[in-house]
């Protein structure tokens, strides 16, 4: 079952500004509105479109199944390791030990960009190991 | 019995309902919390976004237990999708 070439093309134009949007979202997250749980979904939106227009067999190929999970634990574990640094520097559990800087510059804020990036990790390979589940055990596309 | 619980529920959330028209919602008396979020925010965190100085900066830790939330999310969905292996 192949989608028309109209449909293939097309997915294939906006794949990249999908994903560079999703990384605006994630990286964005403390200066203006978003965040990693959103663009995490966004980039997770990113590989479903191509998995609709193009067969599964192919997304497969390029974004493995395995790598995906992988990610997903590294996401968790790197919340909590910056978590316990904290600890080790000597603030509280999640507390901030960057120094915060300017406000309105993306290296401001301290922890929250690396705790963006993570979550955002998270949230993408979550959304895609779940639509490779649903695809997998019921039914093609 | 299953018809007088059910009414008697019913009743219950009648007279809330009734007891609720009368409340300011306007004009609520604790907004200290509120307020010193809106002052303090951008000083104790560094973030222009005041969600994610809420979020990330001062309740982090419903951040961290909302991802995990997604994770068992996940997990269950792979589990009870794969069946009887």
């Amino acid at each position: 079952m192949g989608s028309s070439k109209i449909i293939k093309t097309i997915a294939q134009k906006l794949f990249p500004f999908i994903v560079l949007f999703g990384f605006y979202l994630i990286s964005h997250g403390h200066l203006s509105p978003g965040g990693g749980f959103q663009g995490g979904v966004v980039l997770g939106t990113a590989i479903i479109l191509l998995a609709l227009s193009h067969s599964i067999e192919q997304t497969e190929k390029k974004f493995k199944s395995r790598w995906l999970n992988m990610l997903e634990k590294l996401g968790i574990l790197t919340l909590f390791f910056l978590g316990f640094l904290g600890i080790f520097f000597g603030y509280s559990f999640l507390g901030n030990f960057l120094p915060l800087g300017e406000p309105g510059q993306i290296a401001s804020s301290g922890l929250m960009l690396p705790f963006n990036i993570a979550i955002g990790i998270k949230v993408f390979a979550g959304v895609s190991v779940i639509f490779y589940a649903l695809v997998r055990y019921r039914g093609e596309i | 019995m299953k018809k007088v619980f059910f009414i008697v529920i019913i009743l219950v959330m009648a007279i809330l309902c009734i007891l609720s028209v009368d409340i300011e919602y306007g004009n609520p008396k604790n907004l200290d919390v509120a307020n010193y979020y809106i002052d303090q925010g951008l000083h104790d965190t560094g973030a222009t976004n005041l969600v994610a100085a809420v979020y990330l900066g001062y309740r982090a830790y419903d951040t961290l237990i909302e991802t995990i939330v997604l994770f068992v999310a996940v997990a269950g969905v792979v589990f009870c999708l794969r069946g009887k292996r």
